[in-house]
Formats: C-alpha cells, structure tokens, sequence
C-alpha cells in the first residue's frame, strides 16, 4: 500500500485546492478545470451576497459566473451532515447583487448550485463533486447550464493530486498537523534577520491570507489559541533554542547563524515538526481518532 | 567625474560617449568616454525614500521631474535615476563594469523593496518583432547546479553571429543550443539606412550595455520600452495574483532531479536562494513551502520533473516569478517559461 493510501490530515486544503483548482488551467500536465473550460473564469471566495425578499447577507464558499449562468459552490469536510438546506437557500441568492456589488453581469435565473466534498453524501436535489484525489461527480442533471454539464461530465476519472498549492495554508476548522504544515512557511519567515518576530494574530492573518477578512473574530481567535498550543510545542521541543516567545512575539534567539547546514537542521526539524510527507507513519491514523 | 547640472547635459554627456567627444567630455569634467550602461530595477518604494549605491553620495533631483543624479565625493555623475515608472526604474550608469555592477548589486541587495528586472526570454528577444532591429549573438547558460560538482555538466556558450556561414552545421547548434538553455543576454543592432545606429546588448538580470550608437533618444527610448514592457507585466501579474487563486506555472526543458532539488532548498543553497521545506512527496512531485531568501517573501512550489507551480501567498512580490524562472533556468532547468493559465506571462 502506497503512501497515497495513508490518511491525509490536511483533508480541508486538499478540499479547497482542488476546488479552486477547478477554475485554473495548467499547460504541462494537460489539465483544464472545468469551470476555467465553461467561461467560468472570475470567481469570489465567501463574499456577501443578499437573498431575494428577505434580503438577508450570506456569504457562499464559491461563487462564479460564466458565459451562459452563475453557480455557487459550498465546500464541506463533514460526511455526515447534508448541505441540502444550504444550497436551497443559495438558490434563492439575488443576482442583482453581482453587478451591484462585483460589477459582473445580471442572469435571470437563480444559480447552478454544487457542493464539493471529498466523500459522497446526499445533498439533495443538488450537483455534487468529489474532489479527493479522482474527480467524480453525481447529479449532474440538476446543472443547467448546458456546456458546464459538458465539462463536469467529462472531467469525471481525472487525477487531481498534482494541482499547485493555493494562497491559504489555513482554514479556520483545521486541527493539529493541519495546522502546523499551514504554519511551516511562516515561520521560516521569522528567521529572516530583519524580521521583528510574529505576533499570534500575524501569523493568522498570514496563514489565512484572502481568508482572513472574511474570517469571524470569533473563529480567528479560536484558530489564534490553535496556533498558540502548536507554536508552544515547536519552540519548546523542535526548535528550542531557535525560537522564543517574548513580548507577545514569536522571535529568533541569537542562537540562529545563517548558514546553510544550520537551514538544512531547521529545514529537517521544521518537517518532523509538521510531520510532513517523509515523516508520516501509520501512526497517523491515531490523530484523526 | 562629470558634472552635470540639468536633464539636458545628461544626455549631452550621454552623446558624447557614443561620439568619443573628448571636447564635449572634458567640458563636463569626463576625461574619456565610457560605455552606457541601465539596469532596469524592479520597485516597490518611493525613489525620494532611497540612498544611493553605498559610497556614491546622495541623490540630487534633476531639472527634469523624476530624475536624479548621484552627487558627493567623487562619484559624482557616476549614476542617473529614471524613477519616472512607479514599479521599474532605470538606473543609468559611467562607472566601468565591473565596479558598476558590484555597486548595483549591493544596492539591491541592501534595500527591501529593490529588485533586479529579470528579463524572460521572450523579453530579451522582442526586439526580433520591431522592425529595423537585428538580433547579433547570443549567450546561453546552464550551471548544472543540482549536480555535485565533479559530475556537473555546466553549458556556457557566447556566439556572435558575424561569420557563422562559415562553418556547416553551426546554425543547427546554436538553435538546438538556444532551444534548450536558458538565454543570458541577447545582443541586437538597429539599423537605420544601411548603417548601425544601436549596439546593445541585453542580460537576463536587466542590464543593458550600450556598446555603439548614434543618437541619445533613440538609446534612451528603447530602453524605456522594455522598462514599460516589464512594468506592463509585473502589473499584470500582480493583479492576477491579487485577484484569483491561480499559480504561475514554469515550464522547463531540462528534467530536474527532484531530491536534489530538495536537498539544496532545504539549505536555501545555490544560485536559487530559496530556503523551502519539503511537506508532500511523491515520486515525481513534490509540495515545497518557505521563503525566497532574495525577499524573505513566502513562496509555496509544487514541482514535477520538468515544472514547477509558483504561488506568492499574501503581499509578497510576484517578481519573485521571473526571478526564480530566470534563476533556476540557468541553474538547472534550462529554457523557462512562465505561464498562467496557459497564457504566457512577462513575454
């Protein structure tokens, strides 16, 4: 059994990733999104849009529009809970609001609505694509825009595993090892020698990048005490010596020289850290117990 | 040193030089004629914010708006400053070469926010679709640089293109040479009425030297051309990353060895500089995150054996994608280049 078999603890990028990466193009491997192949190529990731008559602000994942319609798209790790009501309700979104509030254009009609996920649950009466690993996709029929039913159909079976990273490294929901292969780039960056540290609430805003001002201050400061718990255990075991808390920062110590071999240790203890790829056992199973 | 006082006797200086006008020289103090040398410098600040190169004094405003000459010491009139482009700015340079070069590149490197303009390929080559202009040598570079140096198969090649007639086959090497290295500088004359007007010759780190010319605007205008052809690009881009998710794909013609591309960025070694820890592995793909060691920016790279996805998280520059085509080409993929969703970027 190869490694691609083994869990994989960072489920919510691999979601978002290969969503978005639905609205790409890359010319070396031959792969065209879907949605990039429909027109669907401007895009909004949980922006305010208003619902008819009541008028209420709801902010959707996703949402798209192409030559022949507009879609929304809602993204959810939880295998276990419907977004049936979700996409009812965004089917009752008011598309005045694209051109008043995006300067897009106006459609008529309400809009294709699609849950992602990485396993198959039941959204109702909705399209539903599955996006870990092998793209597939279920109740197709419900699109009604004719040349995205064409792409999405067609885009069944493709690899989706070699896509390019996106922006965010973090989203709020994320635990553990997820949240600390989110934080690995940031904290490299607080090597650099004219970095003045980190605060926690820098770090967040950087880890969750376009995320971030969409973000309830709730939900970043509950990521923040995340953060913190995981900072914690890189600066006192993997890093200690390297890396100190002070004055409400995360800082270098005079202990760090730049030179290449003292990268290569931060580099190797920063991925055993993270557990990233090389490092990870079938004792990863136990952390999604 | 020259002493130059006004816009105007810039260029009357400029035209000197290309004249060998040692009257015209002495009278602003040149005691002979030096070759023209611009560097185009990628900016993200205020040029009123910015010292001169280290040991050059400080910089003077011009009579003309946006330009500066460097003044004290005496160095003075060693550098021009075109900051008339709020993104690329053209440095103008008397100094020797090599003494000019190490001056540049310390500046650079000592101010956050400069950068070098890294010319991709088709850059260095759009001359070849403006009329009147020839292209004349090339030189082409390939370090090998994920290889032990024993066993490294390093490519160096500078052709002129006078006589290459003369041997059979040449005209095949070099264009099989240049289809798969990267470009390092390009030289290329204009020619107006039978005679050349311009020798120059352009470098992927945005040098240009002007080795012959006639006439002081013509120089100059073509060297604000490529200035507002790579400000043109990096707005793109910079919207494109601002805007969408997208990742800028870099597309080599050398297969590169995956581990040992890990092992040098895990050091943040070689010519790269960048300092990356690895975070997916398969056999032939590999995730990369960490920071581009010329920025301190944060930089994530998806990379396969003969590409590479870029994605500049953040406010982090998107310089950093010609740079790291530009580097890593004549490092160790070869011919770069850059692209985003299919279209090719900084072309």
């Amino acid at each position: 059994m190869g490694l691609r078999c083994l869990p994989d603890n960072d489920n919510r990028i691999v979601l978002w990733r290969n969503t978005i990466k639905l609205f790409h193009k890359q010319i070396k491997v031959n792969y065209t999104g879907p949605f990039f192949a429909a027109g669907y190529k401007n895009y909004r990731i949980e922006s305010p849009l208003s619902e008819r008559d009541s008028g209420k602000e709801r902010s959707p994942d996703i949402f798209s529009y192409g030559p022949n319609g507009w879609l929304v798209i809602e993204l959810t790790c939880d295998d276990g809970e419907s977004q049936r009501k979700q996409l009812d309700d965004d089917k009752n979104l008011d598309p005045r609001d694209l051109s008043s509030q995006y300067g897009w254009p106006v459609f008529a009609t309400a809009p294709d609505t699609v849950s992602s996920r990485l396993l198959f649950n039941d959204d109702g009466d909705h399209c539903q694509i599955v996006v870990k690993d092998i793209f597939d996709i279920k109740k197709e029929q419900n699109i009604q825009d004719n040349l995205l039913r064409t792409e999405l159909t067609a885009m069944r079976g493709r690899d989706l595993t070699k896509l390019p990273e996106i922006p965010f490294s973090l989203v709020p929901e994320m635990k553990h090892y997820e949240i600390r292969r989110g934080l690995v780039d940031i904290v490299i960056q607080i090597f650099d020698p004219k970095s003045q540290g980190k605060t926690p609430n820098q770090i967040c805003e950087d880890a969750l990048d376009q995320l971030f001002k969409n973000t309830t201050s709730k939900s970043r400061e509950k990521l923040i005490r995340k953060i913190n718990t995981e900072m914690e255990v890189l600066i006192r075991s993997e890093l200690a010596g390297y890396l100190e808390f002070k004055d409400g920062k995360y800082r270098v110590t005079e202990k760090f020289k730049e030179y290449p071999k003292t990268r290569q240790v931060i580099a190797l203890k920063l991925q055993t850290w993270a557990r990233a790829t090389k490092q990870r056992t079938w004792a990863d199973f136990d952390e999604r117990a | 040193m020259p002493h130059v006082n006004s816009f105007i006797e810039m260029k009357h200086l400029f035209q000197a030089g290309f004249e060998d006008n040692e009257e015209l020289l002495s009278r602003f103090g040149a005691d002979y004629s030096k070759q023209l040398k611009a560097y185009l410098i990628e900016s993200n600040l205020q040029s009123s914010d910015i010292p001169c190169p280290k040991g050059y004094g400080q910089w003077k405003k011009l009579d003309a708006d946006h330009w500066h000459i460097n003044v004290g010491d005496n160095s003075s009139g060693s550098f021009f400053l075109d900051s008339t482009r709020d993104r690329v700015w053209i440095l103008y340079s008397l100094l020797d070469a090599g003494e000019s070069d190490t001056a540049v590149s310390k500046w650079i490197e000592n101010i956050n926010g400069l950068d070098r303009c890294w010319l991709s390929r088709s850059q260095l080559m759009h001359y070849g679709d403006v009329e009147s202009w020839k292209e004349k040598g090339i030189g082409l570079k390939f370090i090998d640089g994920l290889t032990p140096e024993e066993n490294a198969g390093n490519f160096s090649l500078k052709a002129w293109y006078g006589a290459r007639s003369q041997i059979e086959g040449l005209d095949n090497v070099l264009r099989e040479a240049k289809d798969k290295f990267a470009i390092y500088s390009a030289r290329w004359q204009k020619i107006n009425s039978g005679s050349v007007s311009i020798s120059a010759e352009w470098y992927s780190t945005g040098k240009v030297t002007i080795n012959k010319a006639d006439d002081v605007d013509d120089v100059m205008l073509s060297i604000s051309e490529m200035a507002n052809r790579y400000e043109d690009a990096i707005t793109k881009a910079t919207k494109i990353r601002d805007n969408t998710m997208g990742s800028f794909e870099l597309n080599f013609t050398q297969t590169i060895n995956l581990d040992a591309f890990a092992q040098a960025v895990s050091m943040g070694k070689s010519s790269m500089n960048l300092w990356l820890v690895e975070t997916e592995s398969e056999q032939d793909f590999k995730r990369f995150r960490g920071v581009d060691l010329h920025t301190w920016d944060r930089v994530f790279m998806d990379v396969g054996p003969d590409y590479a996805y870029l994605t500049v998280p953040g406010k982090g520059c998107v310089n950093a994608a010609p740079r790291i085509a530009t580097v890593q080409g004549e490092d160790n993929a070869g011919k770069t280049s850059i692209y985003f969703d299919g279209v090719e970027m900084f072309a």
